[in-house]
Protein backbone atom coordinates (compact mmCIF):
# COMPACT_ATOMS: atom_id res chain seq x y z
CA UNK A 1 0.00 0.00 0.00
CA UNK A 2 1.33 3.31 -0.94
CA UNK A 3 0.10 6.61 1.04
CA UNK A 4 -2.15 7.61 -2.14
CA UNK A 5 -4.28 4.44 -0.88
CA UNK A 6 -6.45 7.17 1.13
CA UNK A 7 -7.31 9.02 -2.08
CA UNK A 8 -8.77 7.90 -5.21
CA UNK A 9 -9.37 8.87 -8.57
CA UNK A 10 -11.51 8.33 -11.36
CA UNK A 11 -11.00 9.80 -14.58
CA UNK A 12 -12.49 9.03 -18.26
CA UNK A 13 -12.66 10.97 -21.28
CA UNK A 14 -16.43 12.35 -22.01
CA UNK A 15 -17.14 12.45 -25.46
CA UNK A 16 -19.32 16.03 -24.77
CA UNK A 17 -17.95 19.50 -24.26
CA UNK A 18 -16.77 20.89 -20.93
CA UNK A 19 -20.18 23.03 -20.85
CA UNK A 20 -22.82 20.14 -21.92
CA UNK A 21 -21.06 18.07 -18.73
CA UNK A 22 -21.22 21.49 -16.67
CA UNK A 23 -24.75 21.17 -16.90
CA UNK A 24 -25.28 17.87 -16.16
CA UNK A 25 -23.46 18.35 -13.01
CA UNK A 26 -24.95 22.03 -11.97
CA UNK A 27 -28.65 21.66 -12.63
CA UNK A 28 -30.43 19.45 -10.07
CA UNK A 29 -32.62 18.21 -12.52
CA UNK A 30 -29.83 16.78 -14.49
CA UNK A 31 -27.76 15.50 -11.42
CA UNK A 32 -30.34 13.91 -9.98
CA UNK A 33 -30.25 11.81 -13.09
CA UNK A 34 -27.15 10.05 -12.73
CA UNK A 35 -26.11 10.81 -8.78
CA UNK A 36 -27.20 7.76 -7.48
CA UNK A 37 -27.46 4.55 -9.43
CA UNK A 38 -30.83 3.45 -10.66
CA UNK A 39 -33.27 2.19 -8.92
CA UNK A 40 -32.37 3.95 -5.83
CA UNK A 41 -34.17 7.65 -6.48
CA UNK A 42 -32.25 10.88 -5.64
CA UNK A 43 -33.52 13.96 -5.59
CA UNK A 44 -31.44 17.07 -5.20
CA UNK A 45 -32.54 19.14 -2.39
CA UNK A 46 -29.30 22.19 -2.88
CA UNK A 47 -27.17 22.51 -5.05
CA UNK A 48 -25.75 26.31 -4.11
CA UNK A 49 -22.81 26.40 -6.58
CA UNK A 50 -20.44 28.47 -4.75
CA UNK A 51 -17.67 27.75 -1.93
CA UNK A 52 -19.84 27.60 1.04
CA UNK A 53 -22.76 26.84 -0.66
CA UNK A 54 -24.61 23.33 0.62
CA UNK A 55 -24.65 20.16 -1.62
CA UNK A 56 -28.06 17.88 -0.21
CA UNK A 57 -29.17 15.32 -2.08
CA UNK A 58 -31.63 12.95 -0.86
CA UNK A 59 -32.53 9.37 -2.18
CA UNK A 60 -35.51 6.31 -1.49
CA UNK A 61 -35.83 2.83 -2.77
CA UNK A 62 -39.23 1.55 -3.79
CA UNK A 63 -41.06 4.48 -3.37
CA UNK A 64 -40.63 4.84 0.19
CA UNK A 65 -39.72 7.73 2.43
CA UNK A 66 -36.83 10.17 0.89
CA UNK A 67 -33.61 9.53 3.43
CA UNK A 68 -31.08 11.78 4.11
CA UNK A 69 -27.98 10.90 1.68
CA UNK A 70 -25.20 13.70 1.18
CA UNK A 71 -24.95 17.00 3.61
CA UNK A 72 -21.85 18.38 2.02
CA UNK A 73 -20.52 21.95 1.65
CA UNK A 74 -18.36 23.72 -1.96
CA UNK A 75 -15.34 24.96 -1.40
CA UNK A 76 -14.48 25.58 -4.92
CA UNK A 77 -16.40 26.42 -7.79
CA UNK A 78 -15.34 27.66 -11.00
CA UNK A 79 -17.58 27.20 -13.84
CA UNK A 80 -17.17 24.21 -16.83
CA UNK A 81 -13.56 23.70 -15.30
CA UNK A 82 -13.61 22.60 -11.26
CA UNK A 83 -15.58 21.40 -8.33
CA UNK A 84 -14.49 20.60 -4.65
CA UNK A 85 -16.87 20.10 -2.08
CA UNK A 86 -16.27 17.97 1.52
CA UNK A 87 -18.26 15.84 4.13
CA UNK A 88 -16.84 17.80 6.65
CA UNK A 89 -18.97 21.04 6.52
CA UNK A 90 -22.67 21.42 5.49
CA UNK A 91 -23.91 24.75 4.18
CA UNK A 92 -22.10 27.22 5.29
CA UNK A 93 -19.06 26.53 6.07
CA UNK A 94 -21.11 24.93 9.62
CA UNK A 95 -18.71 22.17 10.72
CA UNK A 96 -20.34 18.52 10.25
CA UNK A 97 -19.88 15.17 11.47
CA UNK A 98 -20.63 13.10 8.56
CA UNK A 99 -20.52 8.93 8.55
CA UNK A 100 -17.98 9.10 5.94
CA UNK A 101 -15.24 12.43 6.06
CA UNK A 102 -14.22 13.17 2.58
CA UNK A 103 -13.44 15.49 -0.07
CA UNK A 104 -14.15 15.41 -3.63
CA UNK A 105 -12.11 17.22 -5.96
CA UNK A 106 -13.51 17.49 -9.56
CA UNK A 107 -11.63 18.53 -12.70
CA UNK A 108 -12.93 19.13 -16.43
CA UNK A 109 -10.40 19.67 -19.22
CA UNK A 110 -10.82 20.30 -22.49
CA UNK A 111 -9.40 16.94 -24.46
CA UNK A 112 -10.24 16.79 -28.39
CA UNK A 113 -13.98 17.70 -28.57
CA UNK A 114 -14.39 16.23 -25.23
CA UNK A 115 -13.92 16.64 -21.69
CA UNK A 116 -11.42 15.02 -19.86
CA UNK A 117 -13.06 14.16 -16.46
CA UNK A 118 -11.52 13.22 -13.22
CA UNK A 119 -12.52 12.89 -9.53
CA UNK A 120 -10.32 13.06 -7.08
CA UNK A 121 -11.59 11.62 -3.68
CA UNK A 122 -9.70 12.15 -0.58
CA UNK A 123 -10.12 10.28 2.64
CA UNK A 124 -9.11 10.53 6.19
CA UNK A 125 -10.39 6.65 7.48
CA UNK A 126 -13.16 5.04 8.36
CA UNK A 127 -12.47 5.83 12.09
CA UNK A 128 -15.84 7.12 12.49
CA UNK A 129 -17.43 3.99 11.95
CA UNK A 130 -18.02 2.93 16.01
CA UNK A 131 -19.48 6.65 16.90
CA UNK A 132 -21.74 5.52 13.60
CA UNK A 133 -22.78 2.79 15.87
CA UNK A 134 -23.65 4.19 19.13
CA UNK A 135 -25.50 7.55 17.16
CA UNK A 136 -28.04 3.88 16.03
CA UNK A 137 -28.18 4.16 12.39
CA UNK A 138 -28.22 0.42 11.74
CA UNK A 139 -29.07 -2.33 13.90
CA UNK A 140 -26.38 -5.09 12.39
CA UNK A 141 -25.01 -6.14 9.63
CA UNK A 142 -27.77 -6.14 6.61
CA UNK A 143 -28.71 -2.37 7.42
CA UNK A 144 -24.78 -1.89 7.03
CA UNK A 145 -24.74 -3.44 4.10
CA UNK A 146 -27.49 -1.63 3.05
CA UNK A 147 -26.97 1.78 3.93
CA UNK A 148 -22.68 1.20 2.36
CA UNK A 149 -24.83 0.57 -0.70
CA UNK A 150 -27.01 3.50 -0.05
CA UNK A 151 -24.53 5.57 1.62
CA UNK A 152 -22.75 5.28 -1.72
CA UNK A 153 -23.70 7.91 -3.41
CA UNK A 154 -23.17 9.82 -0.49
CA UNK A 155 -19.28 9.18 -0.70
CA UNK A 156 -20.15 11.81 -2.62
CA UNK B 1 -20.11 -5.57 12.86
CA UNK B 2 -17.95 -4.25 15.38
CA UNK B 3 -15.08 -6.66 14.41
CA UNK B 4 -15.31 -5.60 10.89
CA UNK B 5 -15.43 -1.73 11.92
CA UNK B 6 -12.73 -2.55 14.82
CA UNK B 7 -10.32 -4.05 12.67
CA UNK B 8 -10.72 -1.67 9.82
CA UNK B 9 -10.16 1.52 11.76
CA UNK B 10 -6.81 -0.20 13.49
CA UNK B 11 -5.62 -1.29 9.42
CA UNK B 12 -6.37 2.18 8.66
CA UNK B 13 -4.65 3.68 11.48
CA UNK B 14 -1.68 1.27 11.09
CA UNK B 15 -1.66 2.43 7.09
CA UNK B 16 -1.77 6.42 8.13
CA UNK B 17 2.25 6.19 8.92
CA UNK B 18 5.30 6.06 6.05
CA UNK B 19 7.44 3.94 8.53
CA UNK B 20 4.71 1.30 9.23
CA UNK B 21 3.67 1.54 5.18
CA UNK B 22 7.21 0.76 4.35
CA UNK B 23 7.14 -2.14 6.75
CA UNK B 24 3.88 -3.50 5.14
CA UNK B 25 5.54 -3.15 1.25
CA UNK B 26 8.72 -4.86 2.66
CA UNK B 27 6.74 -7.51 3.91
CA UNK B 28 4.73 -8.21 0.56
CA UNK B 29 7.86 -9.86 -0.66
CA UNK B 30 8.88 -12.48 1.83
CA UNK B 31 8.75 -12.53 5.50
CA UNK B 32 11.56 -10.88 7.39
CA UNK B 33 13.52 -10.39 10.94
CA UNK B 34 12.94 -7.48 12.90
CA UNK B 35 16.47 -6.41 12.80
CA UNK B 36 16.25 -7.01 9.34
CA UNK B 37 13.16 -4.35 8.88
CA UNK B 38 14.65 -2.32 11.42
CA UNK B 39 17.64 -1.89 9.33
CA UNK B 40 17.16 0.97 6.67
CA UNK B 41 15.24 3.09 9.14
CA UNK B 42 17.04 5.84 10.96
CA UNK B 43 15.23 5.51 13.76
CA UNK B 44 16.26 4.00 17.42
CA UNK B 45 15.21 0.50 17.65
CA UNK B 46 12.65 1.16 21.11
CA UNK B 47 10.91 3.52 18.58
CA UNK B 48 10.73 0.67 15.42
CA UNK B 49 9.32 -1.95 17.70
CA UNK B 50 6.57 0.83 18.83
CA UNK B 51 5.59 0.73 15.22
CA UNK B 52 5.76 -3.10 14.86
CA UNK B 53 3.53 -3.04 17.81
CA UNK B 54 1.27 -0.94 16.18
CA UNK B 55 1.12 -3.21 13.23
CA UNK B 56 0.53 -6.03 15.05
CA UNK B 57 -2.15 -4.85 17.06
CA UNK B 58 -3.96 -4.00 14.12
CA UNK B 59 -3.88 -7.41 12.55
CA UNK B 60 -1.46 -6.37 9.03
CA UNK B 61 1.50 -8.54 10.67
CA UNK B 62 2.39 -11.31 12.81
CA UNK B 63 5.12 -11.73 14.46
CA UNK B 64 7.01 -15.20 15.85
CA UNK B 65 9.77 -16.06 17.54
CA UNK B 66 12.55 -19.01 17.31
CA UNK B 67 14.86 -18.87 19.22
CA UNK B 68 16.19 -15.53 19.63
CA UNK B 69 15.03 -14.18 16.09
CA UNK B 70 11.65 -12.92 15.62
CA UNK B 71 10.12 -12.88 12.31
CA UNK B 72 7.49 -10.84 10.75
CA UNK B 73 5.22 -11.32 8.26
CA UNK B 74 1.81 -9.79 6.47
CA UNK B 75 -2.09 -10.93 7.13
CA UNK B 76 -3.04 -10.86 4.29
CA UNK B 77 -6.40 -11.29 4.55
CA UNK B 78 -6.50 -8.15 6.84
CA UNK B 79 -4.63 -5.97 4.52
CA UNK B 80 -6.87 -7.63 2.02
CA UNK B 81 -10.16 -5.94 3.99
CA UNK B 82 -8.82 -2.52 4.22
CA UNK B 83 -8.08 -2.49 0.37
CA UNK B 84 -11.23 -4.07 -0.41
CA UNK B 85 -12.86 -1.20 1.42
CA UNK B 86 -10.83 1.40 -0.83
CA UNK B 87 -12.02 -0.84 -3.49
CA UNK B 88 -15.93 -0.44 -2.94
CA UNK B 89 -15.94 3.49 -2.59
CA UNK B 90 -13.80 3.42 -6.32
CA UNK B 91 -16.45 1.29 -7.74
CA UNK B 92 -18.91 3.85 -6.27
CA UNK B 93 -17.31 6.57 -8.30
CA UNK B 94 -16.41 4.81 -11.16
CA UNK B 95 -19.57 3.85 -11.39
CA UNK B 96 -21.05 7.72 -11.00
CA UNK B 97 -18.01 8.81 -13.38
CA UNK B 98 -19.74 6.58 -16.23
CA UNK B 99 -23.67 7.04 -15.72
CA UNK B 100 -22.00 10.83 -15.93
CA UNK B 101 -21.02 10.25 -19.28
CA UNK B 102 -23.61 7.89 -20.66
CA UNK B 103 -25.79 10.76 -19.52
CA UNK B 104 -24.41 13.59 -21.02
CA UNK B 105 -23.32 11.66 -24.03
CA UNK B 106 -27.03 10.53 -24.96
CA UNK B 107 -29.66 12.06 -22.80
CA UNK B 108 -28.66 15.11 -22.34
CA UNK B 109 -28.05 15.24 -26.40
CA UNK B 110 -31.93 13.85 -26.77
CA UNK B 111 -32.90 16.74 -23.78
CA UNK B 112 -31.38 19.42 -25.99
CA UNK B 113 -32.49 18.56 -29.63
CA UNK B 114 -36.16 18.50 -27.47
CA UNK B 115 -35.80 21.69 -25.92
CA UNK B 116 -34.25 23.17 -29.16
Amino acid sequence: MTAEDADLTIARFIDAPPAAVWQAWSRPEHLARWWIPAPIECRVVTLDLRPGGGFVTKMREDDGPFKPHLDACFLEVVPERRLAFTTALSAGWRPAEPWLLLTAIVTLEPERRGTRYAARVLHKSPADARRHETLGFHDGWGTVIDQLAALAPRLG
Amino acid sequence: MVTFHTSLDAAFHALADPTRRAVISRLMARPASVKELAAPFAMGLPAFLKHLRVLEESGLIATEKTGRVRTCRVEIEQLAEAESWLGEQRALWQGRTDRLAAYVETRMARDDTHDG
